[in-house]
């Protein structure tokens, strides 16, 4: 018989940190991810040696990067590995973490997205596939296919699915972690360099460096260790597929479709119960097609509920309140650990000023090449 | 003399382009790019696999003007469309020349075109998809 992760023992995210989203430079990613380690440890009221496994989500580094960063916090001797799910790389981290904790195998585990752009592959060569389009079908002209095809069977027009963009850029700009931190005018995202189809240069996420770490523990460590048990957020559900075949259906948005259910059904909630979601907007009509995917709103429905304002912080529910993949940027592996960062802070109530009103449930949402996809649930619930 | 752009995707010497896909005796299904390891379906192995003959017809799909482009290949911009082939898989494709979106859902087909002349003089050719019946399609080839 198999069992969720809400039959086993309760995992709860009790520190989160991060280091800034930012442009390519020459900061050594042990220092992205130390700080980051560092601003999770405090915010738990805990020290390293506390911390019983690691997970270090990461796609375009080098390997066997760990433990160049781990040491630097004092080499306890603690598991750790790498985990390699492209975009979904610090998504599937944190679930290793929350199956360690609720499996009962650690008290304390943490997970840590790093990243620097320095090699990034895809698989296509290597597996021997070849296309007809090859190399001329980048990521933003896979998704350019979508927008036009969303645009062409919803009658939805460029400027809604520009505004996905405006308003995350609104988000992102009241956060101090986000890559893009300025509002933008509809006209301003609608603004040359054109792209492909109708993704201009600021419906594409940027994609620097960055780290971010969150910590889960288990109701026993929270007792002995004396943590604040008020801040500490449930992980309701944790749930990852992969891709099967769709026979033509977009397989981003039939994979979110089953994932997101599962993670949900598991969490024993309906889409109706989120206040929050950080989602995979690494283009802005992925915000569009998941929004629906999810549930959040009937096909063909989110361009217009979004231009209602429906997505934004204090509206019906609010999606990508960090600025999202767009603007708080898409650093691959601390993207998804950066998203449960971000959820935290708005179930505690601690986001300042983005903020949305009465936040209880959250849900962050990656998918990755391949493709892959993740998903988890997070509650202010015992 | 005809190369191809794309080596094992169809037969340059062709005298209308054919893509050379895989169908499984398994289970029936039809895939290209052409599979060579084992099913997506099914998971048969390569005894259960062989090359199939696809007619370049279909539905467009949906298409996209790429503007931002490194490669050397083709100069941006150009256009790629998704067809929906007759025989069932849905493929990208450069598209011979740009199409609005009220083009999507129209039927079209592959014409040769010629990619470049390489240093011996042969002529690197790829189909490139076009409305049926365009008249501008296939110019570029013979």
């Amino acid at each position: 018989m198999t069992r969720t992760l809400r039959d086993l023992r309760p995992v709860r995210v009790v520190g989160v940190g991060l280091h800034p989203y930012q442009k390519p430079g020459d900061t050594p990613y042990t220092a992205l991810g130390v700080h980051a380690v560092r601003a999770a440890l405090a915010d738990a009221g805990l020290a390293w040696v506390d911390i019983e496994s690691a997970y270090t989500g990461t796609a375009t580094t080098a390997m066997g990067m760990s433990r160049l960063m781990y040491r630097h916090l004092g080499a306890t001797g603690i598991p750790m590995a790498q985990v390699e799910n492209a975009s979904a790389s610090g998504s599937t981290a944190f679930r290793q973490a929350c199956i360690d904790v609720a499996a009962g195998l650690v008290d304390i585990a943490i997970a840590v997205g790093v990243d620097k752009p320095l090699k990034i592959a895809m698989p296509q060569g290597p597996a021997g596939v070849r296309d007809l389009s090859g190399s001329r079908v980048a990521p933003f002209t896979h998704f350019a296919l979508l927008a036009n095809r969303y645009i062409y069977e919803y009658g939805a027009t460029p400027e809604q699915l520009a505004l996905v963009a405006v308003k995350n850029s609104r988000n992102g700009a009241l956060n101090p972690h986000a890559q893009r931190q300025r509002a933008r005018t509809l006209e301003e995202v609608l603004a040359p360099p054109l792209i492909s189809g109708p993704l201009t240069r600021l419906q594409c996420c940027p994609v620097g460096e960055g780290a971010a770490a969150a910590i889960v523990a288990s109701d026993d460590a929270i007792r002995r260790l004396r943590l604040d048990a008020a801040r500490a957020v449930r992980v309701l559900s944790s749930a990852s597929r992969s891709q099967t075949v769709y026979r033509g259906e977009n397989f981003d948005a039939a994979l979110t479709r089953e994932t997101t259910k599962m993670a949900l059904d598991d969490a024993g909630i309906t889409p109706g119960d989120l206040d929050v979601v950080e989602l995979h907007d690494a283009f802005t009509i992925e915000e569009l097609l998941y929004i629906e995917a999810m549930g959040l709103a009937p096909a063909g429905q989110a361009a217009a509920d979004l231009a209602e304002g429906q997505f934004d912080i204090g509206g019906r529910v609010a999606v990508s309140t960090s600025g999202g993949l767009l603007s708080m940027g898409h650093p691959i592996g601390p993207t998804g650990v950066g998203q449960i960062c971000e959820i935290t802070a708005q179930l505690r109530g601690e986001a300042g000023p983005r903020q949305h009103p009465g936040a209880r449930t959250g849900l962050a949402h990656m998918v990755g090449v391949g493709a892959v996809c993740v998903v988890h649930v997070l509650s202010t619930s015992a | 003399m005809k190369v191809a752009v794309h080596r094992g995707l169809y037969d340059p010497d062709d005298g209308v382009p054919v893509l050379l896909g895989t169908r499984c005796d398994a289970c029936g299904s039809t895939f290209f790019p052409p599979l060579g390891v084992g099913c997506e379906v099914c998971g048969a192995g390569p005894d259960q696999l062989g090359s199939t003959a696809i007619a370049a017809t279909g539905v467009l799909h949906s298409v996209a003007t790429v503007h931002l482009y490194h490669g050397d290949d083709i100069a941006a911009p150009f256009a790629i469309g998704e067809v929906q082939l007759d025989a069932g898989p849905l493929i990208r494709c450069t598209l011979a020349e740009p199409l609005d979106l009220d083009a999507i859902g129209r039927r079209v087909e592959g014409h040769w075109v010629v990619a470049r002349v390489d240093a011996d003089g042969n002529e690197v050719i790829e189909p490139r998809f076009a409305l049926i019946g365009d008249a501008a399609a296939g110019a570029g080839a013979s």
